[in-house]
């Protein structure tokens, strides 16, 4: 396995291959001879995943839920006309929805179908940044994109950047650990599992060469605040993943964020480089701690890579799918190395854990919730932005008071939580309080705390067959009831889902009971709400 | 804490980390798991296998979830059925428009039969092809296991998913599947579960009313196979599962290449020359003729002018009796077999090294092996299962080192790949030997305790200048150095050799030298490690053991040792010839001299396989008596006195000996045509018409004398304790349980010889005016003359035999892929089809020798191994023109 680490990162090279103008074919078996693997299965691989097998120069058009609420269908019908364009999930501009990505790089938001192909031509002004606020006595996730932009080594150092981590030298492993231990703190990507349980899983692990990496592949629609932090923060990322890595005794560490954040990437790489050029990170972690490489990876435009499993596969130069646990990837994970997987978010906490203690982490938020949850709210909302909440708030408060949305039956038929694997909340259910026990016990699935505002007079059945061509257009294809289930559920909502709605509804529930993955487990959920409430409408 | 489950309220111990399917199947709850494989890791894909556990919200797939202790598992709830159902459902309308409910059909048709599932049973059009396999798209259910073995058993990565979501596809990589890299290993067949892949040979066949579990008959890996017989037929042969030699696994040839036994062309009577023409006879009147004749010969000319090879094709029963019927019967030790012709060298250098002719390691010890030197063989090509194992110990992290002229399959997995000037191992193997000693890079402990003759060697390779090597084998210096110092990082090795390194005037030097690295790097009698020389015929390693050859006794004993002799007579009534006799080329020199006039030949074509034909075909032609045992007209039957139908592999009984010295049962599948009889039964009828008194009642008789005969090494064996996966020699008696494993406890002959062999350059090295190599061999879809295996739908993979040669020399040449080409060698010329290849290197040509129209072996010289006598085949200077 030695070898296959060594090579590096066989999609990586087969799409450096495809920039210079290489043909997959070619760049595939130059790929499997550099990196000693069978080229057939790479070439598979490679054909799974949308980047590598798009056309190059295609324009990306945003198709997330709070685009497609906006218009999205017509920009790209819009754009048609203007060479190639790619339907992807998602850019990451829910705050000024709907949005399109040139294929130099421009990012067009509050984009208007009725003039996208026109503007098209000029390169488009840099998005401002979203608003971003905080109802936390202070913030800990947004303290520095809150404030403006470190992505700047000293800008950021000047901040604060990496002193913990220094600090942390000392403190040891054994310390590291035991302060996100006492913080209590839960994954932030969506699933909550606790952070230490996964660290320290991954430290016993036996085995040398271990691996930590940053999940910066923030798939849910409806969410934005990892790309921020990648483009804003980069620093604070890096300093959570090394001392991630000082925690568990990993040598490598990936940085995988989602090719539709092309400035996150560079932002990314740039501070990166710029670390290790300071000696912070490479040979001598801080300077004089244990060696710390750190690769920054773009993503292959798979929604699924954004889960642990799938995004190892995709490193490894294989389809980007789920595989069954165990073993988990803390366990076996990357090349068979004990690997740690941390949403950015996730990450960007834990430097102010390791400074303050996991105490003071854990006395904000509620028993069962410490710390602070990021939502994200999108261009449907009266201030959209990026808020960071303690744990303990009521979601009906943050729409109503941060984000100037009335939160009744007047103005909107609800609100998606947590993308389209999270859960769709009519006003009266935004009565909720943010805190993973009482979320789960209303069955709410807060996901990546991304909140999409839908309109009271949404078509709330076309809304439904979105949110499907999302899941059939995503579904990795491993498993039996996501792939053909979601297929199938679309094909039935497009025929009509009132129509079928009793077909679609066995149809979820299969997903739902036999997906191997929470995607195919989840996303029936906000599905069979919206089917619930358009059923209801028809019947009123 | 409690250590055990309950599974539809069952109670189950736990059982190590045992997932809940493998725990229910225990229990012999049977659950419906398309694209689970046993001994790969779960897939997870399928969902069928989905299981309830008491205080979960949501069912579990069965395949990875672990059972834990006090687990309650329900696996059959009116729920859990619904799910299955409606999985099966969505996922044949998804993608499997021809399948239908069937409580006889497919895995997943009875699948279907069972959930109520009733399918469409639409048309679909399967690919076809390929002559082996065909691939039906329409029947296919993605469960990915054909992905799963193809990467993982045979590694030809042929069956691919590719893209994403619905779109998800299995797909070969090609347009047509004959296109494609497939193998025709047939291991997918055997995992697909809706019949999507199936073998073409079974697909209007009846299915199978009875199975014999037995050895194949092609190379001399010995894989184990399941022989299925329906009206009289053989209508498929596969794996045995259970096997410890394959697994399972089988080769294109042994799963596929039995048409030959029904051919129409079968021998079926015996025949008797009658001017230019043959005419049947009965069994009585042929072997009344040979016996009359052979009597006629030995009483005017005396022993020395009757000889014998057995056959390295059949069973270790019949190389006994024919060569005691001989020695016995006529006194001569002119007894031989083609081991002579491949292998003999190795066996020379080994028993002269370690004290025993035959591979140290077992198959074994690739898994286990952290490095494999592979020199001199092909084995993805000849010697295929074993080739597949050891591409898969080596992308599961062994370091492969590949000494080869041609650049071999293997040769792109390897981290070394030295591709050395034909015949010049000698030098080669020196100088990564001087490298070790001088770089102090060996095994001191090793050498001291176990080796002899270290200062010998020491100063031989001293005088020895690694610019000569440099010049002598065309591989660059850094190359040679890394070469050796990687190894001797990664050792000890395992040395997978082959002909290249045997079939040379310096083959017995090759190997000695090569046996000086093993030493050095503290090789032989370790755990991974060792020499495994890759047999190249079923049983080409039982016919040496059985003593057909002319200097050794049945188990080795020399023939020359009066207490050998005396042992044996004790068990033959009659004492062997004390003089070895002639080696099979001695034989045909003394044949084309007049000398020896009689001839038996078992089961081999010397007209077609041996080199310098001319010279062979003079020697036959002269002979007063050819009888030839076979199962078709051969070139060399062709030229007898007398043809004896044979019985092939798939209707003999008795014992073969594989490459890894396992002995293993071979049991007939079905009775031979017409009036053809086992090789054995044969020998003794003629011996009776000889007038000795032999009565074996069966092979088991015979291999209870052989153990009588050399109980050191097969004093254990009884066909009883064969069943299964047979006995490694030696085993001396009944309750040794075999040697896995040679010289762990120290070497036969006490120290092991480290060896000075000076390198000298074969006569067919630079001969003025001939400026190619030729190098010959097998390609991987026939086997040898291609008696069998041409007459097999495998033929229409290698329909012919073709001059490769590399582009450069091709354009030299002004030859085009295609081009009918004349090769001349001093020997002789032949016409053939020429196409260029990467796989030989400049200056260097490849002719395989599977089509007797061909006469690959016109070209081949008289050149020979001074000690063992094997021929040069792996080395000819000829010339190439375009025609």
């Amino acid at each position: 396995m030695t070898s296959r680490w060594e090579a590096g990162f066989p999609l990586v090279q087969v799409r450096e291959k495809l920039r210079r103008g290489m043909a997959l074919p070619l760049a595939v078996a130059e790929t499997a001879r550099a990196t000693g693997q069978p080229a057939a299965p790479l070439l598979a691989a490679a054909r799974s995943h949308a980047d590598l097998v798009a056309a190059p120069g295609a324009t990306r058009v945003c198709r997330g839920t709070s685009c497609e609420l906006r218009g999205a269908a017509r920009i790209a019908e819009a754009l048609s006309g203007n060479g190639p364009v790619r339907s992807v999930h998602c850019l990451g501009y829910c705050h000024r929805s709907p949005a399109v990505l040139s294929a130099n790089g421009g990012v067009f938001v509050d984009a208007d179908p009725a003039r996208i192909a026109l503007d098209f031509g000029r390169p488009p002004p840099l998005p401002s940044a979203p608003r971003v606020g905080s109802l936390a006595s202070e913030p800990i996730v947004t303290r520095r994109i809150g404030r403006g932009d470190f992505s700047q080594l000293s800008k950021a150092r000047g901040d604060g950047a990496y002193q913990t981590l220094l600090k942390a030298l000392s403190l040891g492993r054994e310390g590291v650990l035991r302060e996100v231990e006492r913080s209590g703190e839960r994954g932030r990507g969506g699933a909550g599992f606790p952070t230490a349980v996964k660290w320290r899983a991954a430290a016993a692990a036996p085995g040398d060469r271990k691996v930590v990496i940053a999940n910066g592949d923030e798939g849910d629609p409806g969410s934005f605040v990892d790309r921020v932090l990648l483009e804003r923060d980069p620093h604070g990322v890096l300093e959570g993943l090394a001392l991630c890595a000082l925690a568990v005794g990993a040598e490598l560490g990936v940085v995988f964020v989602r090719s539709e954040y092309p400035r996150a990437v560079q932002r990314m790489g740039e501070a990166a480089r710029e670390a290790e050029r300071a000696g912070l990170l490479g040979p001598r972690l801080g300077g004089d701690g244990p060696p710390f490489a750190v690769r920054v990876v773009e993503g292959f435009g798979s929604y699924v890579c954004g889960e642990e499993t799938a995004l190892i596969a995709a490193l490894e130069g294989e389809r980007g799918e789920v595989r069954p646990r165990p073993p988990f990837p803390s366990e076996r994970g990357l090349f068979g190395r004990p690997t740690v997987v941390n949403n950015v978010e996730t990450l960007v906490n834990v430097p102010w854990i390791v400074e303050r203690g996991g105490d003071a982490f854990a006395a904000i938020g509620t028993k069962h919730s410490n710390g602070t949850k990021v939502l994200c709210l999108d261009a449907g909302f009266g201030q959209p932005g990026i808020v960071e909440v303690p744990f303990g708030l009521s979601l009906r408060d943050v729409i109503q008071d941060w984000g100037a949305t009335s939160c009744s039956d007047s103005e909107l038929a609800g609100v998606l939580v947590g993308g389209p694997m999270g859960s769709f909340l009519t006003p009266d259910r935004c009565d909720v309080t943010l805190c993973w026990a009482v979320l789960a016990q209303r069955g709410v699935r807060l996901g990546h705390g991304g909140l999409v505002a839908v309109p009271r007079d949404t078509d709330l059945a076309a809304l439904a067959t979105q949110l499907l061509r999302f899941v059939a257009t995503e579904s990795c294809g491993r498993c039996v009831p996501c792939r053909a289930g979601s297929t199938r559920a679309l094909e039935l909502a497009s025929r009509g889902v009132l129509e079928n709605a009793a077909a679609l509804r066995s149809v979820l529930w299969l997903m739902r009971n036999a997906s191997l993955c929470p995607f195919g487990r989840e996303a029936p959920g906000p599905v069979e709400t919206l089917l619930a409430l358009a059923e209801r409408e028809v019947q009123a | 804490m409690t250590d055990h489950a309950s599974i539809d309220g069952r109670r189950v111990a736990l059982a190590g980390d045992e997932s809940v399917l493998a725990a229910a199947r225990r229990l012999g709850i049977e659950l419906p798991a398309l694209c689970h494989l046993d001994g790969e890791p779960p897939d997870g894909g399928c969902r069928l296998c989905v299981v309830e556990l008491a205080g979960a919200a949501e069912p579990v797939a069965a395949c990875h979830t672990a059972l834990r202790p006090g687990m309650e598992v329900s696996t059959d709830t009116p729920q859990l059925r619904e799910l299955r159902r409606a999985l099966l459902a969505l996922l044949i309308e998804e993608r499997a428009p021809a399948l239908r409910a069937d409580p006889a059909g497919s895995e997943v048709e009875r699948l279907m039969h069972a959930l109520g599932v009733p399918g469409r049973g639409a048309a679909s059009t399967p690919d076809r092809s390929h002559p082996l396999l065909q691939f039906d798209a329409g029947r296919c259910v993605l469960c990915r296991r054909c992905v799963q073995v193809c990467a993982g058993v045979q590694g030809a990565f042929v069956w691919n998913v590719v893209g994403r979501g619905g779109e998800a596809q299995l797909e070969f990589g090609a347009e047509r599947f004959a296109d494609s890299a497939c193998v025709g290993c047939g291991a997918c067949v055997d995992v697909c579960p809706s019949a999507a892949i199936t073998d073409r040979d079974r697909a209007d066949a009846p299915a199978p009313e009875q199975h014999t579990r037995s050895t194949c008959g092609y190379c001399g890996v010995g894989c184990q196979v399941e022989i299925g017989v329906a009206s009289g037929r053989v209508v498929c042969i596969d794996g045995a599962r259970t096997a410890t030699v394959n697994r399972g696994h089988l080769c294109a040839k042994g799963r596929y290449a039995h048409a030959w036994q029904r051919s129409h062309e079968r021998l079926e009577r015996p025949l008797l020359r009658r001017g230019e023409r043959f005419e049947p006879v009965s069994w009585d009147d042929a072997l009344g003729f040979a016996a009359d004749r052979l009597d006629r010969v030995h009483r005017a000319h005396g022993p020395d002018a009757l000889g014998v090879l057995t056959s390295s094709r059949s069973t270790n029963e019949a190389a006994y009796l024919l060569q005691k019927l001989f020695r016995v019967r006529f006194g001569t030790n002119h007894v031989d077999c083609c081991a002579r012709v491949c292998h003999a060298s190795t066996a020379h250098a080994l028993r002269s090294v370690t004290g025993t002719g035959a591979a140290s390691a077992c198959y074994d010890d690739i898994e286990l092996a952290r490095a494999i030197v592979v020199a001199g063989a092909n084995p993805t090509e000849a010697h295929p299962v074993l080739g597949a194992r050891i591409a898969q110990r080596v992308r599961a992290g062994a370091r492969l080192f590949v000494i080869d002229p041609r650049r071999i399959e293997l040769a792109g997995l390897a981290q070394h790949h030295l591709a050395l000037r034909p015949g010049t191992n000698v030098a080669l193997f020196d100088a990564l030997a001087k490298l070790l000693i001088e770089e102090d890079r060996f095994d001191h402990a090793y050498v001291a305790e176990r080796c002899g003759g270290l200062a010998a060697l020491t100063a031989h390779l001293h005088g020895l200048s690694l610019d000569d090597a440099v010049r002598i084998t065309g591989v660059s210096l850094p190359a040679l150095r890394a070469f050796a110092l990687d190894l001797a990082s990664h050792g000890p090795a395992l040395f997978v050799t082959g002909l290249g390194l045997s079939e040379l005037t310096q083959g017995v030097a090759s190997v000695k030298a090569l046996c000086n690295l093993a030493l050095l790097t503290g090789a032989l009698g370790r755990e991974g490690a060792g020499l495994l020389p890759l047999r190249g015929q079923n049983n080409v390693q039982g016919n040496a053991d059985m003593g057909a050859a002319p200097d050794l006794l049945t188990g080795y004993q020399p023939v020359a040792d009066p207490a050998v002799r005396a042992h044996f007579a004790q068990h033959w009534g009659v004492e062997p010839p004390s003089a070895p006799g002639d080696t099979l080329p001695e034989m045909l020199d003394a044949a084309a001299a007049g000398r020896l006039r009689a001839l038996w030949v078992q089961g081999e074509d010397l007209a077609q396989s041996d080199p310098n034909q001319t010279h062979v075909l003079a020697a036959l032609e002269r002979l007063e008596l050819l009888v030839v045992q076979e199962l078709f007209m051969t070139e060399t039957a062709r030229r007898a006195h007398v043809v004896l139908p044979a019985a092939g592999v798939l209707e003999q009984s008795g014992t073969f000996t594989n490459a890894e010295r396992r002995v293993q049962r071979v049991r007939p599948a079905l009775p031979p045509p017409g009036e053809a009889r086992p090789d054995w039964e044969v020998i003794q009828a003629a011996a009776q018409r000889l007038g000795l008194d032999w009565r074996y009642p069966d092979p088991a008789a015979v291999l209870a004398e052989i153990t009588r005969v050399a109980p050191a090494s097969f004093g254990g064996l009884a066909l009883e304790r064969l069943e299964g996966d047979g006995l490694q020699w030696p085993c001396p008696d009944a309750s040794h349980p075999g040697t896995r494993r040679l010289h762990t406890q120290g070497f036969l002959c006490g120290r092991a010889r480290l060896s000075v062999v000076p390198f000298a350059a074969s006569p067919e090295a630079s001969v003025p005016g001939y400026s190619l190599t030729l190098l010959t061999g097998r390609v991987r879809d026939q086997y040898n003359v291609g008696t069998m295996t041409r007459r097999t739908a495998l033929s229409a993979l290698a329909p012919c035999d073709w001059l490769e040669l590399a582009s450069e020399d091709a354009s030299a040449l002004g030859i085009r892929d295609g081009a009918r080409v004349r090769v001349a060698s001093r020997w002789g010329g032949i016409e053939v089809l020429a196409r260029t290849s990467d796989r030989v290197t400049e200056g260097i040509c490849f002719l395989s020798f599977h089509h007797p129209e061909t006469h690959t072996n016109r070209l081949t010289g008289p050149q020979r191994d001074p000690e063992s006598n094997c021929p040069e085949y792996k080395l000819t200077a000829v010339r190439v023109d375009v025609c």
